[in-house]
């Protein structure tokens, strides 16, 4: 008895519509059942008879015999039996005897020559398998050389350019000029400071302690004192700490200087002047 | 041809389908008994019997005639190399001939790289019976009209739904999914569909005998 799940399964199977684990199942279950079988061999007649039901087209003429010859030349190729060309005179060619030995031993001699060919082209590939390992070893060896080469070749360039970083410091400090301004006031001989001087930058710094405070109507003023010029050149004017009486300022000259022989610090009326006028507090050696 | 005759055909064609103890089919088991003994005679004569729907169904499924060609010349080579093969009791020689013919039609269809523009274009909304009358001249070919007609009449009898789910199942290559999401309904319902469409079919063809 066939339920209706079956016949579902025998409709769809009969349209190869089943797929996966459900026609696996079906295939299984039609192995067991004979009666299931026969639905589906009934239900796929009716579903070939479909094809009737195409809208009709005549197949070319051509297409029977382009069929019927490669029916004739499978079989032919299949069965080895392709008839020999037909003599002259119509008479049969004899079959020479020794045809077939003489094919064995084409066919030995194929075998042969085969083989030989095998075993060199395997012996070759081996070779060539060894050839291209040791190549790799040696381009594997050259890779870790070379890494050691660039690892020392940062390294010394580290070292260098430490190297020229300390020359080019000690150049630069070589050139530059530092002096040390004592106190020239009686009230307070422990008054100092230091002045570094950057020809390059035409720039200087000045580190001042212990300098007095003063009134709210006067300035320090620093001088540069050039060869070149008839007067010292100003480098401009500060107050210090009053408390502490240090004061650090970053000070450019008032004209260009070339060299320079002596630092000195004067007091001033507030705003400075262009010419010393008040005493010297302070004067390098 | 007389309507005497085509109901007789009619009877043979029904037989050819659905039994495989009748004339046409033992007839064309007897010709597959020939072609596994290396008859060429009954690969030409199976094939002025079998050429006319396997090409109509190929070129259906394809819409092409060059792809529908090579499929039929295969489908003959198949069955001329594997004659031997071939059990009657397994069914009918035109049942295993179409079942080759709609295979491979369909996996070539599947192969296409623009199967979906192909299968939208292959596939006529109908079956295309309706305005496509028979052009078979030769006595042999109107029988096989005469077989055709038969069951474009016992389709033509089923529900408009079962008669387009047995059309897209036959003839596009979709999966029962493809189909219904194609036909926009229920998976189950597709299944219904065809399972009840095949076996209204099956009991047409089978009460023409």
């Amino acid at each position: 008895m066939i339920d209706e799940r079956q016949e579902e399964l025998a409709a769809l199977h009969a349209l190869d519509l089943l797929e996966g684990v459900e026609r696996e199942r079906f295939v299984a279950e039609l192995g067991r059942n004979s009666e299931l079988r026969r639905r589906v061999g009934d239900l796929r007649q009716a579903a070939a008879a479909l094809a009737h039901v195409a809208p009709e087209a005549e197949p070319p003429a051509a297409l029977k015999a382009r069929i019927l010859a490669s029916a004739s030349a499978g079989r032919s190729a299949a069965r080895g039996n392709a008839p020999a060309a037909l003599p002259r005179a119509g008479r049969p060619i004899p079959f020479p005897s020794w045809i077939p030995w003489l094919a064995a031993a084409c066919f030995c001699i194929a075998a042969v020559w085969s083989g030989k060919r095998f075993f060199d082209e395997r012996s070759e590939n081996a070779s060539l398998r060894e050839q291209q390992r040791l190549a790799q070893q040696a381009l594997d060896e050259t890779r870790g050389q070379l890494g050691d080469a660039t690892r020392r070749l940062a390294a010394s360039g580290a070292e260098i350019a430490e190297l020229g970083a300390k020359l080019k410091a000690e150049g630069d400090l070589a050139h530059f000029k530092i002096a040390t301004l004592a106190s020239m006031l009686g009230n307070s001989p422990a008054a100092v400071a230091v002045a570094v001087w950057d020809p390059s930058r035409e720039q200087g710094v000045l580190d001042v302690s212990k300098l007095p405070a003063l009134a709210a109507a006067m300035d320090y003023q620093l001088w540069v004192i050039d060869p070149q010029y008839p007067s010292p050149v100003s480098g401009g004017v500060f107050t210090v700490d009053p408390v502490t009486g240090e004061a650090h300022v970053v000070f450019r000259a008032d004209k260009p200087v070339k060299s320079i022989a002596k630092f000195a610090v004067s007091l001033e009326r507030k705003g400075g002047v262009l010419k010393p006028e008040g005493p010297i507090v302070l004067i390098s050696q | 041809m007389a309507r005497g005759r085509s109901r007789g055909i009619i009877l043979m064609m029904s037989a050819g389908d659905v039994d495989p103890g009748n004339a046409r089919a033992r007839e064309n088991a007897e010709l597959l008994r020939r072609m596994a003994g290396g008859d060429r005679d009954a690969l030409a004569e199976l094939y002025d019997h079998l050429s006319r729907p396997l090409y109509a169904t190929a070129r259906h499924i394809l819409n092409d005639a060059s792809e529908a060609q090579d499929v039929v010349h295969d489908v003959f080579l198949a069955l001329w190399e594997n004659a031997a093969s071939f059990d009657a009791g397994r069914g009918a020689a035109f049942s295993w001939a179409v079942t080759l013919t709609r295979n491979r039609a369909i996996d070539r269809l599947r192969t296409r790289t623009n199967r979906a523009r192909l299968l939208g274009s292959s596939m006529p909304d109908d079956l295309g019976y309706g305005s496509n009358p028979g052009i078979l001249g030769a006595d042999d070919w109107a029988e096989l009209g005469e077989r055709a007609d038969a069951v474009r009449t016992a389709v033509d009898a089923l529900p408009a739904e079962q008669k387009r789910a047995l059309e897209l199942a036959f003839f596009s290559g979709l999966t029962q999914k493809e189909i219904a999401e194609k036909l926009s309904e229920p998976i189950g319902t597709i299944k219904a569909r065809i399972r009840r469409g095949l076996i209204k079919l099956r009991d047409s063809l089978a009460q023409r005998i």
